[in-house]
């Protein structure tokens, strides 16, 4: 712009040199002629042409043409180069980003015309420098935005580009990790916000063999985040791999701190152990006396008989309480104790229905147990305790759901390899459709059977924990008032961990186990 | 016959101990108490017992330690006694270690019945 104003001054300067160059040759001309004609005029009577008087001939030539040629050509000079110089200094003006200023009047004819189209230039111009103004304004405003909203956040969110370097990095993240944003700037994730989950960069790990374009999402819970200071955060973890633009953001990263969850939960669940076991104590005296309390009395009337059997039989509810609290206790320690040992699961399931069965005699209810005819063992690698309680929690239920002497209760054994499905099928009230996905998490309990059983809803949240130490699933199918079906699926023991069957840790000892501990069969010291 | 079965029963808490007596008693057996760890292996060594109850939760000196020391270091104390676990505490680190120090059983107070008591010690003795 500079530039072409500094041509457009020095071409103003040029046309006026040259349109008095012009005016010069143009007026010289005539005067010479008119000098001639005033010379002829009076020097006729001599008739002596060709002997010039130079004094008579210059003297006229001058003051006749030269003076007002010259005089004339600076006038028309000046009278054209104003123009041309005031446009010049409207075009400064307007490099300056004076835009109101105005060219049209500078002149007459074509620098009216010029005038009239710098004036519309300059119009546009002010109009584009206004719109991209106010662009950049909104571009401003849109930043601060996002700015505000990430800063407000209270959760930490970064963002990496596709070398996995930080290039943003909000207030809350700051403070979370104890980081500052321009410590962190354009350094890798995994050395500035490593979440480990047992150790291990599980986001790093899943970030790496995410290729393609499609937008994914993970997410963790409960992953380790060190702070610089080197204390530690417990936080749940969203990444979405964006991958649109090359050059930008590869990945969207917002963390939630659970810290203090997480020490309320630790806290809770050392309290629910610790008043379970505290209770245990006391239940277990209540149980003891009324147990020879029923053996002794032999004087009670049959009012008096049916009180001390209720009682046992909700001293016995509470300590089952107490037992499956102390269990979820363990589950979300992470201290189940899953102790897998090699066993046939046939004989174990043919022992555990053999208790039950008791039990279910004495509730006037049917139960059976259906083994695959053809297989003599089932080998597996399992827990017996937990397997036991995975069988008896699942019968349990279906004794509480059939009805007394029409209830019949069928334990399923299907050798499905390399698994073993165990079904426990009752012909009770069923369950809701709405209410199945429900039934395995913790306290969970079907509505309209809360007025009508007893229960804890915690039961099958421990099955099903049991069963996925066991490396298994559970599910489970109901039609209301047809019954329900309850599945769990366990991996067999493969050929090559049977030989190893003999390395048994604990030193081939027959052990018993019971929902009560466990016995040495025949010891020997 | 279980009759002439004897018991040594080392426990802390009194009124537990009188009740499971009373149990083991009406099934036959004669029942003595220890109520902490000393007195128990003093007893044990006066007597040939052919089963120990032993619980663990008990002050000055746990039934683990009571165990350690009645079966030694090469886990061959006392070899014509049983000795069976009784206690509230259902870790299974606690129970493992138990197996590990040669005792024959690990019950869980709160989960069996009392008069089941009687019946799993008729399966050892």
């Amino acid at each position: 712009m500079q530039k072409s104003i500094r041509i457009i001054s020095m071409k103003a300067d040029q046309f006026r040199r040259q349109t008095l160059a012009l005016f010069f040759i143009v007026s010289i001309v005539p005067a010479l002629v008119v000098g001639a004609v005033w010379y002829l005029f009076t020097q006729t009577s001599r008739l002596n042409f060709l002997f010039l008087d130079f004094d008579s001939f210059v003297l006229p030539v001058i003051l006749v043409g030269v003076i007002p040629a010259v005089t004339l050509s600076f006038v028309f000079a000046e009278l054209l180069a104003r123009p041309v110089r005031r446009i010049r200094d409207a075009v400064l003006e307007l490099a300056k980003g004076n835009f109101s200023t105005q060219f049209r009047g500078h002149g007459a004819g074509e620098f009216h015309e010029i005038g009239v189209a710098l004036d519309s230039v300059a119009t546009k111009l002010q109009q584009t420098i206004s719109e991209a103004a106010s662009e950049t304004a909104l571009i401003a405003a849109e930043r601060n935005k996002l700015r505000s909203v990430l800063g407000a956040m209270t959760d930490g969110v970064f963002a990496l580009d596709h070398t996995g370097r930080i290039v943003l990095f909000n207030k809350a993240a700051s403070e979370l990790t104890g980081r500052s944003i321009t410590e962190v700037a354009g350094q890798l994730a995994e050395k500035m916000l490593p979440f480990r989950s047992n150790g291990e960069l599980v986001m790093t790990r899943w970030l790496a063999n995410q290729p393609g374009t499609e937008h994914k999402v993970g997410q963790w819970k409960g992953l380790e985040l060190y702070r610089a200071d080197g204390t530690s955060l417990y936080v749940d973890v969203q990444a979405v791999v964006l991958n649109d633009d090359p050059n930008g953001i590869a990945t969207l990263v917002t963390f939630h701190d659970l810290t203090k969850t997480h020490q309320l939960e630790e806290m809770k669940v050392d309290f629910v152990a610790l008043a379970a076991h505290e209770l245990r104590t006391p239940i277990t005296e209540i149980k003891g006396y009324l147990d020879i309390l029923n053996h002794e009395a032999k004087q009670l009337n049959k009012a008096n008989r049916e009180f001390l059997e209720r009682t046992i039989a909700s001293a016995n509810q509470l300590s089952g309480l107490m037992h499956n609290l102390l269990n979820v206790s363990r589950i979300e320690r992470g201290e189940l104790g899953y102790q897998p040992e090699h066993l046939d699961y046939r004989k174990l399931v043919t022992d555990v229905v053999g208790d039950l069965k008791l039990r279910a005699k004495q509730q006037h209810r049917k139960l059976t147990l259906e083994l695959p005819p053809l297989v003599k063992s089932i080998p597996i690698s399992g827990d017996p305790t937990s397997l036991r309680e995975i069988l008896t929690n699942l019968v349990n239920n279906a004794i509480e759901h059939t009805g007394p002497s029409i209830g019949e209760i069928k334990v399923q054994v299907a050798v499905n390899k390399p698994n073993v499905e165990t079904s426990v099928i009752d012909n009770g009230t069923g369950i809701p459709a709405e209410a199945v996905s429900h039934l395995f998490t913790k306290f969970f309990r079907v509505g309209e059977m809360k007025s009508t059983t007893r229960g804890t809803g915690l039961g099958l949240y421990i099955c099903r924990a049991m069963v996925e130490a066991h490396g298994g699933t559970i599910w489970a199918e109901s039609t209301e008032g047809e019954g329900s079906t309850f599945t769990f699926r366990l991996p067999m023991r493969t050929v090559a961990s049977v030989s190893t069957a003999d390395d048994n840790k604990e030193h081939n000892q027959k052990i018993t186990r019971g929902a009560h501990g466990w016995i040495k069969d025949n010891s020997i010291h | 016959m279980a009759g002439s079965k004897t018991i040594l029963f080392i426990e802390d808490d009194k009124p537990i101990a009188e009740m499971y007596a009373r149990i083991l008693e009406r099934n036959g057996y004669q029942v003595d108490f220890a109520y902490n760890g000393a007195d128990g292996l003093k007893m044990a060594e006066d007597k040939q017992y052919d089963l120990i109850l032993l619980d663990i939760m008990m002050p000055e000196k746990t039934g683990i330690e009571v165990l350690h020391e009645l079966r030694g270091e090469d886990g061959s104390g006392y070899p014509n006694t049983k000795i069976v676990i009784l206690t509230n505490l259902a870790q299974d680190k606690t129970s493992q270690e138990a197996l590990k120090a040669q005792a024959d059983g690990y019950i869980i107070k709160a989960d069996i019945v009392p008069s089941q008591l009687a019946e799993v010690i008729g399966k050892l003795i």
